[in-house]
């Protein structure tokens, strides 16, 4: 009896008993011929039912995962939608366990800082301007830095790009003392508290050595029994900044996957872009943006826009990357000292009196309110930008927050956009951002820009003007905005169905999200976003990525993406397991018993990962492919083999070869076109 | 297949240079008949983005007030590497000043977008198009310099005829011609880099051969032959030669590839890449400082490349272009800010090198672009006409720049 084909009675039971996916590709293509025969014309240029969920699922979070369709079923869409704009009622305990993996971003920026300084700290240490803690696990973490940034400096030019630089390894492992395997046991074979203290008291260049011998089982036994703050600091002993830059990456795919407030993520995301920030601009950055997204983004982000142009424009993380903390009024009581004094040391070094700097003025107008046709002139950016002096930092080094100096405020009542804004100090500041938060250009950005990233690359204008009409009428409130989105027709048309090409980031999330995979290492994420050349925090420019197709589909995309989706699925990525005949990732009562034709199969996998459908010529390839792997690995019973030929044939248990088939239905599924949009 | 003249010129100029036993005093006379009759050379457009302080890279030394307008940061006379005695690199240009000397590099000053926009995407997206303050256009100006060339001169082109090195193909390439993005030649493989198209890669391109989203299908199939032909050429296997060296650094890796792929004879014809760092707000530095150091990178990584090409940069023409310049005045936080006119290179074998092209419009105050910049003498569209009449034979200008009313009469006899 051939054991891999049930009878066709029972293959049709289970065929019945699938939701039948509901092919896009073809619906859309036969769309026009038979709307002119649907029985009603109105009603078919809508999605309904479950395509309807789907088309929110796509939208308002970063992907289905399996189960989400039937949970807003039974739940309501309507519901589901208001419960995702006030998600302060949501479980997230699940969330809240996998996020206590990364303690770091529970802090503030000086004690960030201070527990793993930035090399700018440690250079004020060696330089005797900061003192290095006195407990001896932080002390070692201190100065295994100093000593790697000794060796940088011995090397000559730091930092020049292009210039062949030192490699410290090299120079390490010279000196390192070699790491015996009986020492390595010994450390292995340690209570985790003793282990972190023993470990510290490993200085450099030994500790680096010592990580670079251990075998890749033995460095994950190193940390595997730890808390995750033991583990932070066995981390932060071979390089205390990359502590805090990995847990800031990892935090945002970790909720981006993970959240069940998915809307509030997706803004997230939305909002960092909008507002965005490049993590190297300088040695503080890192630290600082892990509050920028904690306190200033999250909060606000389905709050009004005010309140969150508001705290950005307080966040030192901005006043940074756009340079206003360094800006100073040309008549404010510092330049006029300055002046002053440098009549009293002639023989000072000379410096040039410190003055305005427009880069914040001018961005604070084209891309994060009014937009570059909201009406404004050179005159009006520097008028913004004196308005906006004396808004810096308090000791960045060391992670201070905002701070209003008045001795740099420019003084004298200032005219932008041909509002006067009268003396008044950082209160010049507060008006400047009332005035821009609330003008009608600023309203149709900011809905064009929501519409582009939820609707479509080019929005019907009818939309984006009654999203700006709600923006108004509520001070901008981006959850009335959401739902002035969600109520409206146009993001319910059919031919908005799977119309927006997923963002590097948004494929990567989704594909994780679909195949329910349970990331412990989110490492390998955050390099196949930033090759897909999205990389988290690493726009330099201050527009932010595009939200449009024509920004990521290319050549060289569509491999990674290819790539990247059959090493997902195949589980090729240390610390990123999925389970393909897991039984949550299973239709719930099909298959339970019966070994699946590769039709079943192939059924099965598309619901979890597609649940719109794939097209038939998806379909058909990814079968195709599947029965050629199937004929190649496994002994078919009904075909008769030359003896020899069967004998040599290794024998492979039915679950791996099936775990394998499994691995590329479903690579092949999210590397196809159909996965690329939501 | 009988190696016609056509084919010869279309492909053989990079095939003659590979071989060593030609004197390359005969390749050179045999490519001076073959440009001469049929432009078939290769264009390397470099995007400076962020705007380089132009000031600073070949700097008016002899100008008084460009040493008071920077007084922290101007580079000092006795430390330029001297051009004309006029204008002199800066010195971590130095490995420019040999290419300038021999003739092959040639500097336009005081050039660059007649547009006064100061955003840097706005004035990227003008320059890029090619349309400065026109924002409707939505293809670049290389893209329509290939549909020009088509115009004139049917050829056999490949998929490799309009490539980007980078993750996106950028406005400057998008348009009618398909183009094509390139991150890593090592990596540009779907499944496995095997001698065969793996299985699942079979079923991805059958996927999307087959697919009814037609901007899936488009990409799928331009990637597919891409990478059959990539595969085919395998140009990792050409490593730098003549013992070019190029910088490890992100721009280094690009020249570099994009010096492999040229090599590969895939039929790159028109190439681009960008080089980010320019936007210098704050501590930009001196001689030495935050500005040298890419300054460092960006002409180490360009003469290696044209060292890498050995004879076959003969047939090749690189210009580098940046949105805008600097304030000829330093700011309050020893940066420039968001200026106008900026200094062009161009590298090319043809090119009429070891000049400063372009009127100089003078720095003292009054001299100044609305009282703060470099002023602007130069239509960079003016230079690039030059360059792709001479290069890709593109006749319709109007096509290229429309708008612009370039004439070959007012070209600077750069190439």
């Amino acid at each position: 009896m051939d054991l891999f084909r049930p009878p066709l009675p029972s293959l049709l039971a289970v065929l019945l008993c699938l939701p039948a996916p509901a092919s896009r590709a073809q619906t859309s293509a036969e769309a026009s011929s038979t709307l002119a025969s649907a029985p009603s014309a109105s009603r078919s240029t809508q999605l309904q039912g479950d395509a309807r969920i789907l088309h929110a699922l796509n939208r308002f979070t970063f992907g289905p995962r399996p189960g989400d369709l039937e949970a807003v079923r039974a739940e309501g869409l309507d519901n589901w939608f208001n419960e995702q704009l006030h998600p302060q009622r949501l479980d997230e305990s699940a969330l809240d366990t996998r996020l206590a993996q990364l303690p770091a971003l529970q802090w503030s920026v000086p004690d960030l800082l201070y527990r793993y300084p930035s090399d700018a700290v440690l250079r004020m240490t060696i330089n005797g301007k900061a003192r290095i803690p006195a407990d001896p696990i932080e002390r070692a973490i201190y100065e295994n830095q100093i000593y790697r940034i000794r060796i940088r400096q011995q090397g000559g030019i730091q930092g020049a790009p292009g210039s062949p630089q030192p490699d410290a390894t090299d120079l390490n492992t010279q000196v390192a003392p070699a790491i015996d395997p009986q020492s390595i046991r010994t450390i292995l074979s340690l209570p985790p508290d003793q282990r972190v203290t023993r470990l510290a008291s490993i200085r450099e260049p030994a500790y680096d050595a010592l990580l670079k011998s251990l075998k890749p089982p033995q460095r994950a036994a190193l940390v595997a029994d730890m808390t995750p703050e033991q583990r932070e600091t066995v981390e932060a002993l071979a390089g205390p900044e990359q502590v805090v830059v990995q847990e800031l990456l990892a935090g945002r795919l970790l909720c981006d996957v993970y959240s069940n407030a998915q809307l509030l993520e997706v803004m997230t995301d939305f909002w960092l872009n909008h507002f965005n920030i490049y993590l190297h601009k300088n040695e503080p950055m890192p630290y600082y943006l892990v509050s920028y997204e904690r306190d200033a983004i999250r909060p606000h982000a389905l709050g009004h826009f005010e309140d969150l142009l508001e705290a950005v424009a307080h966040t030192p993380a901005m006043l940074m990357y756009l340079d206003n903390a360094e800006s100073v009024g040309p008549h404010s009581l510092a330049a006029e000292r300055f002046k002053d004094n440098a009549w009293r040391r002639p023989n000072g070094k000379h410096q040039d009196p410190p003055g305005i700097n427009e880069n914040y003025g001018r961005e604070l107008m084209e891309l994060h309110t009014v937009s570059v046709d909201g009406g404004y002139t050179q005159a009006d950016v520097i008028a913004a930008a004196k308005v906006l002096t004396g808004w810096t930092v308090d000791h960045p080094q060391f992670g201070g927050g905002f701070l209003f100096t008045p001795n740099r405020h420019e003084p004298g009542s200032k005219k932008v956009m041909g509002q006067k804004i009268k003396q008044s100090g950082e209160r010049e500041g507060e008006a400047l951002l009332h005035m821009l938060a609330t003008r009608p250009a600023t309203a149709q950005m900011l809905s064009r820009e929501l519409a582009v990233r939820f609707v479509s690359d080019n929005p019907p204008q009818s939309l984006v003007d009654r999203m700006a009409k709600t923006y108004l009428s509520t001070n901008g409130d981006i959850s009335a905005v959401m739902e002035t989105l969600f109520h409206s027709p146009e993001f319910w048309a059919n031919s908005n169905d799977g119309v927006k090409v997923k963002t590097p980031l948004e494929y990567i999330v989704s594909a994780v999200r679909a195949s329910n995979a349970d990331v412990t290492n989110y490492a390998p994420l955050v390099n196949q976003v930033r090759v897909m050349g999205m990389p988290l925090f690493g726009c330099v420019q201050p527009n932010g990525y595009a939200w449009t197709s024509d920004a990521w589909v290319n050549t060289g995309d569509l491999i990674d993406r290819m790539n990247f989706a059959l090493m997902l699925a195949s589980n090729q990525f240390p610390g990123i397991n999925v389970d393909w005949s897991n039984p949550t990732t299973t239709n719930p009562g099909a298959f339970a018993q019966a070994v699946p034709t590769p039709a079943q199969e192939e059924a099965r996998l598309e619901w979890l990962l597609l649940p719109q459908g794939a097209s038939a010529t998806t379909r058909a390839a990814v079968l195709q492919r599947f029965q050629a792997f199937q004929r190649q690995t496994t002994p078919d019973a009904a075909q008769v083999r030359p003896v020899a030929e069967a004998e040599s044939l290794q024998w492979v248990s039915p679950q791996i070869v099936r775990a394998r088939e499994d691995a590329l239905l479903a690579g092949l599924l999210m590397g196809s076109p159909d996965f690329q949009r939501r | 297949m009988p190696l016609t003249r056509r084919f010869f010129l279309h492909h053989g100029a990079l095939a003659i240079a590979g071989t060593a036993a030609i004197p390359s005093f005969l390749v050179r006379s045999v490519l001076a008949e073959a440009t001469a009759a049929v432009p078939g050379r290769r264009l390397v457009v470099i995007f400076q983005r962020g705007a380089a302080d132009g000031l600073n890279v070949v700097v008016p030394y002899r100008e008084r007030n460009y040493y008071a307008m920077r007084p922290t940061i101007a580079i000092p006379q006795n430390q330029v590497l001297d051009l004309d005695g006029f204008f002199g690199l800066h010195p971590a240009l130095a490995s420019f000043k040999p290419l300038y000397d021999q003739g092959h590099l040639a500097i336009v000053h005081a050039a660059g977008s007649p547009s006064m926009n100061r955003s840097h995407f706005d004035a990227q997206d003008y320059m890029e198009a090619g349309t400065p303050d026109v924002k409707s256009t939505r293809d670049g100006w290389l893209n329509r310099a290939l549909q020009a060339q088509d115009a004139c001169c049917r050829e056999h082109h490949t998929d490799f005829r309009a490539l980007a090195l980078g993750p996106e193909v950028p406005l400057t390439l998008t348009g009618r011609i398909p183009s094509i993005a390139i991150t890593n030649v090592n990596s540009f493989a779907v499944a496995g880099r095997g001698p065969t198209l793996s299985p699942a890669a079979q079923a991805f391109e059958t996927m999307y051969a087959e697919t009814g989203d037609q901007l899936l299908r488009a990409a799928g199939d331009e990637t597919f032959n891409a990478v059959k032909m990539l595969r085919n050429a395998d140009p990792a296997h050409y490593q730098p030669a003549n013992g070019a060296s190029y910088p490890n650094s992100e721009f280094g890796n690009s020249m570099r590839q994009i010096a492999q792929l040229l090599k590969a004879n895939l039929g790159v014809e028109a190439a681009f890449t960008d080089v980010l760092g320019w936007d210098t707000h704050q501590a930009q530095g001196g001689v030495q400082g935050q500005l040298a150091n890419r300054l460092r990178d960006f002409s180490e990584s360009i003469a290696a490349f044209w060292r890498d090409l050995g004879d076959s940069a003969e047939n090749v023409i690189l210009v580098t272009l940046s949105e805008f310049g600097r304030t000829a005045r330093e700011n309050g936080t020893g940066g420039t800010d968001h200026g106008h006119a900026n200094a062009i290179f161009v590298l090319g074998g043809q090119v009429k090198g070891g000049k400063v092209y372009g009127r100089w419009p003078g720095l003292s105050n009054d001299q100044l672009n609305q009282g703060r910049d470099l002023a602007l003498t130069t239509d960079y569209r003016q230079v690039l006409a030059e360059i792709v009449t001479r290069t890709m034979g593109a006749r319709n200008l109007d096509l290229v720049f429309p708008g612009a009313e370039l004439s070959p009469s007012r070209f600077l006899g750069l190439v």
